[in-house]
């Protein structure tokens, strides 16, 4: 027997709305097999997604799920978690969703490190929208809204979110399912927030005006432009310039979760324990 | 009349007080003036109480916590001023879609945009009725004096749970910075008025929260207790689920309208002091004005009887939806109308309106101070 | 609700209701098991053809890439799978250089 995935599906949302080839089907595939491996119960897991291409990710799993509004999944996910703190909460955004409109919400989300795995489809453009620059397209790649040649200098979302705080950062690309999957399994399983970037095609909008026109040839270009993070360590900075590390980018296990700090809270204005102080703090600055 | 207690504080605190007591188990916000005490307050209260308060990044985040959590099944609530109503709009048009029951306080100052953070104002009326697009239906109420700043919230809590969707409590600087006694519910007769939100008890298999009858309200589950389901601000079926069928589309929005307007009967409070001699005799005043705005006007009707002219007020508690058949039964029989606002004709246009009359005088003051009782006794003996 | 019934002693199976003719798992393949066909009633015009069953490693590339949950691989436990011969390497080869089909005339190298 094959694995299942329709137990987890919504069958009645079948097929998906997603262009044929899409990148967001194998990471849905790719975190249904995670919650698997998990053993998490359909009823304890909730999964919050935003606008675009994402943002339909949620309606076809057959979990408490949430379309939220365009960048908010973060936020909408945090009250989630703090009235739910035993309950495991998942965010599923795309580059613009989550670094473009959302960026705000991603990194306090990271800054807090509260217990929530942010999951970006990172494919470099506006695809719902149809082709305009998203803050991780790559300069000199057509979009609609820059038909000239794009200018606008990108950035690394995984990057941000070390800067910013988060105690669990990764990076896969679809074209890498199992590793994926594994990445996910971890990204859950770590207490903190967690933000993982899907390399993901969108051969529709971003490939066919960028010489990729087929899912194949978007995603070969992902390969071309992503390294395991051990052999990309060894590389010099002018070599690493145009590659990003994939795997487990970083993983803290020191710093405290946002939902378990916040029981000091309570403990304080119950009577429980003094005052929060410095002292409390291996960080104090 | 129930077991009432005497307590000496502002009308933020009172906010944040009564917020606890209903039962409100969230709380997100973002430091604004003139509201940032409901916060301060209520940052300590909620975790005695074993609830979560967290200032958020911003104020989109802190209605998106707010309505997160409110998705989850508990009672939620976040407050703010103009600016940041602004700023939570789109979300709360989100609440209204996906019937999220959410309490929002506006303690409000001078606008538009940055306006008088300081200085008290009622400019927001307006943007309490429609603050995002599409079509669907505010329950607004606001509360004129330092009891209501608690009573107000604990009805919003209550009406927010019975008609699922968000319910606005505006308070303006002057009242929520005011300092004194007010005369209040006991938390034991608080608790015993909580209805709490309506449960689906059957099997998960046949549940559909959103299939309701046309004036009824979603019937939403807690998370993470079987009834799988999905929220979305896209137009959706009994599921959740996103649609566009074209019957299915125009039902849920009637239905988002007809659920508040059908019982308007259950939001509807008004307060009418002084009216009960006003017979519709030549000469007879009739004030009308809401909020912290109220007290001026009786402090100024006391004055006008003494002076020999009849005057009464008439002050809507629920702002939206308007209480449209009790004005026009009062404007109908009462010449002199006076409407008294910290805006321009933000309520009169309303008044207006259900009274079909274009004859409504006004009172109205945008520099941030408040309205004077001598200032209203003046414009009555000036303009009837 | 429907949910997925596995067939009995097959190697690889397909939801065709699903399959969006992308073309991955035929990409994906290293045995030329996959290949696409013609099919005027799909909106590609194409959908995924099960031409060499026989020849299926059971490496499961296929069932992992496809986006659309339309691709499945019968579990090793339950099924024995071929070992990849060089003659699937060739099919598979062949299928690539002729743009995902299968060539109608193809003949096998033995």
């Amino acid at each position: 027997m094959a694995f299942n995935y329709d137990q987890y599906l919504r069958l009645e949302k079948m097929p998906t709305l997603w262009c044929w080839g899409c990148g967001d089907g194998v990471v849905l595939k790719s975190f249904i097999r995670a919650v698997n491996k998990l053993g998490l119960s359909q009823d304890e897991i909730c999964v919050v997604s935003g606008i675009g291409c994402s943002g339909r990710f949620s309606s076809y799993l057959d979990f408490n799920t949430v379309h939220t509004t365009h960048g908010r999944t973060v936020a909408f996910a945090t009250g989630i978690k703090l009235a739910n703190p035993s309950k495991t909460v998942v965010c599923v955004a795309g580059d613009g969703d989550a670094l473009a409109i959302g960026g705000n919400h991603t990194i306090h989300g990271c800054r807090r490190n509260i217990d929530i795995t942010l999951i970006v489809i990172q494919n470099f453009i506006y695809g719902l929208t149809n082709s305009q620059t998203s803050p991780t397209t790559p300069q000199g790649m057509w979009t609609v809204s820059q038909k000239a040649g794009n200018i606008d200098p990108t950035f690394d979302g995984c990057k941000l979110a070390i800067a910013a705080g988060a105690s669990f950062v990764g990076r896969e690309n679809v074209t890498a399912p199992k590793k994926l999957e594994k990445l996910f399994v971890e990204a859950i399983k770590h207490r903190g927030f967690s933000y993982v970037e899907a390399m993901s095609n969108c051969h529709i909008n971003f490939g066919r005006k960028n010489k990729m026109q087929s899912a194949m040839e978007n995603l070969d270009w992902i390969d071309s432009i992503t390294m395991p993070k051990k052999k990309y360590d060894e590389l010099s900075p002018e070599e690493q310039l145009n590659l990003l590390p994939t795997g487990i980018l970083k993983q803290d296990m020191e710093v405290r979760e946002y939902c378990d700090m916040y029981e000091d809270i309570k403990a304080v204005h119950q009577g429980k324990r003094g005052v929060i102080t410095q002292a409390d703090f291996k960080k104090k600055i | 009349m129930s077991a009432t207690r005497e307590i000496i504080s502002t009308g933020n605190d009172l906010a944040a007080i009564a917020a606890v007591d209903a039962g409100c188990q969230f709380f997100a916000g973002y430091p604004i003036t003139p509201s940032s005490e409901i916060m301060h307050t209520i940052s300590d209260l909620l975790p005695a109480a074993g609830g979560t308060a967290i200032q958020m990044e911003d104020e989109i985040g802190s209605v998106a916590a707010a309505i997160g959590a409110g998705m989850s099944g508990v009672r939620t609530m976040t407050a703010t001023s103009g600016p940041g109503i602004s700023l939570k709009a789109e979300n709360l048009g989100l609440a209204q879609m996906a019937e999220v029951p959410l309490v929002v306080v506006n303690v409000m100052r001078g606008g538009p945009s940055t306006g008088l953070p300081t200085r008290v104002s009622q400019g927001d009326v307006r943007q309490a009725k429609n603050p995002s697009h599409g079509d669907y239906r505010s329950i607004t109420l606001c509360a004129g004096n330092l009891a209501e700043c608690y009573t107000e919230v604990v009805r919003a809590f209550n009406l927010a749970d019975r008609f699922m969707q968000p319910v606005f409590v505006l308070t303006d600087e002057t009242i929520g910075h005011m300092h004194g006694k007010a005369d209040i519910p006991t938390v034991e007769a608080v608790q015993a008025g909580i209805v709490p939100r309506k449960r689906f008890e059957g099997a998960p298999e046949e549940y559909r929260p959103y299939e309701c009858g046309p004036t009824d309200a979603a019937v939403l589950n807690p998370m993470f207790e079987g009834y799988r389901y999905h929220f979305t601000g896209l137009h959706h079926d009994a599921k959740g689920f996103p649609t566009e069928e074209i019957e299915t589309c125009r039902k849920l929005i009637q239905r988002l309208e007809d659920k508040v307007m059908a019982h308007r009967d259950e939001i509807e409070l008004n307060e009418e002091f002084m009216m009960d001699d006003l017979t519709g005799e030549e000469g007879e005043v009739l004030i009308i004005a809401y909020g912290s705005v109220s007290l001026a006007a009786k402090e100024a009707i006391r004055h006008l009887r003494k002076d020999g002219i009849k005057a009464g007020l008439f002050r809507p508690i629920t702002l939206w939806p308007s209480p449209a058949e009790t004005i026009k039964k009062h404007t109908d029989k009462i010449k002199n109308v006076l409407c008294v606002e910290l805006n321009i004709r933000q309520y009169t246009e309303e008044v207006e309106r259900v009274s079909g009359r274009l004859d409504i005088e006004g009172l109205y003051k945008v520099n941030g101070r408040a309205i004077s009782p001598y200032e209203i006794v003046n414009k009555v003996k000036e303009v009837f | 609700m429907a949910v997925m019934i596995a067939p009995e002693n097959t190697p690889v199976w397909v939801n065709t209701a699903r399959c969006k003719a992308c073309d991955i798992c035929v990409d994906a393949c290293p045995a030329g098991v996959l290949s696409m066909k013609a099919e005027p009633s799909s909106t590609l015009g194409a959908m995924i053809d099960i031409v060499a069953p026989e020849s299926c490693i059971g490496c499961n590339e296929c069932e992992l890439s496809c986006p659309d949950f339309a691709i499945y691989v019968a579990d090793k436990k339950e099924f024995k799978f071929a070992k990849l011969t060089d003659s699937a390497k060739a099919r598979q080869e062949a299928i690539m250089n002729n743009g995902y089909r299968l060539p109608l005339d193809y003949k096998e190298a033995n």
